[in-house]
């Protein structure tokens, strides 16, 4: 991949760059070897691109941070979590890796 | 190449350690390879870290390293696939006599090699039937026996499969890791 329009965040990054942001914030919980995850990634890195004017998109790596993975109850990968405002207001579980069905998600009304 | 392996000019076999059939493998690779300190290969798990997988080689991508069997050779080329395999196999003592075969060309083809390869991809694709769910849903070809797999499941007092959404792998958790 030549470049990543998607942050990955660690625990402490997960802090500052969610749950203390203004503003809609979607996370991806996933995993590098989730096939699913592979099959997502490409979809995600376009949606990023498109609202990156109006909305972050971060990926969190269940497998570095477990933590996080307890924290917001995530039951498999990938795990789409949309904030806003630090808040959970949406999620969708093994979202389809169809661009406008993971922009409909990433940006639905809280 | 920038590691400490790169140094040994050892081949790194990288392998899916969330795939239970790649950990098999990986396992019968090792015990094959036999003592780490002379072994001809470096077998490693993928790991949860692109960086540190780029630094092993710049061009080595962590999701196309889990789509794929890598071989990393020590001059920095990488083999994939069947082409992996056949490197594995030339590097054990134990089947490198088999390994001269996939290097035999008739009219300019390989046809064992492409036999490998074929033979490599389903496997690849029959993964998730052995129940390796990071490695994805079954090929379309593996759809009928994988709910024949499922529907039979019942019948020898295995629980009823749970529903699930579509696209996703479910996390393995402390307490179910423990259970098998």
């Amino acid at each position: 991949m030549q470049f990543d329009a998607i942050t990955t965040l660690n625990a402490a990054a997960f802090d500052a760059m969610v749950v203390q942001a203004n503003g809609p914030v979607a996370v991806e919980f996933m995993s590098y070897g989730c096939a699913y995850c592979r099959a997502l990634e490409p979809v995600l890195q376009r949606a990023a691109e498109v609202v990156q004017a109006e909305e972050k998109i971060f990926r969190v790596n269940i497998a570095v941070e477990p933590g996080l993975a307890e924290s917001y109850d995530i039951q498999g990968t990938p795990t789409l979590v949309m904030f806003r405002d630090g808040s959970e207001t949406g999620r969708v579980e093994g979202p389809p890796p169809v661009l406008a069905d993971i922009l409909a998600y990433v940006t639905q009304p809280a | 190449m920038s590691t400490a392996e790169a140094a040994h000019g050892k081949p790194i076999l990288l392998f899916d350690d969330e795939c239970g059939v790649c950990r098999f493998i990986a396992r019968q690779v090792r015990k094959a390879a036999g003592n780490p300190a002379t072994a001809t290969l470096i077998i490693q798990p993928i790991g949860a870290d692109p960086q540190a997988l780029r630094s092993i080689n710049p061009g080595l991508d962590i999701w196309a390293a889990y789509a794929t069997i890598h071989v990393v050779m020590p001059d920095g080329t990488m083999k994939l696939g069947g082409e992996a395999v056949a490197e594995v196999l030339r590097r054990l003592a134990a089947t490198a006599w088999l390994a001269g075969v996939f290097s035999i060309k008739i009219f300019g083809a390989r046809p064992f090699q492409s036999m490998l390869n074929m033979a490599y991809t389903i496997l690849a694709d029959v993964r998730p039937l052995f129940g390796c769910e990071s490695c994805g849903a079954p090929a379309g070809w593996l759809r009928p026996f994988a709910w024949l797999i499922q529907s039979a499941k019942p019948l020898f007092g295995a629980p009823r499969p749970v529903p699930r959404p579509p696209h996703f792998s479910r996390r393995k958790t402390k307490e179910a890791s423990a259970s098998f």
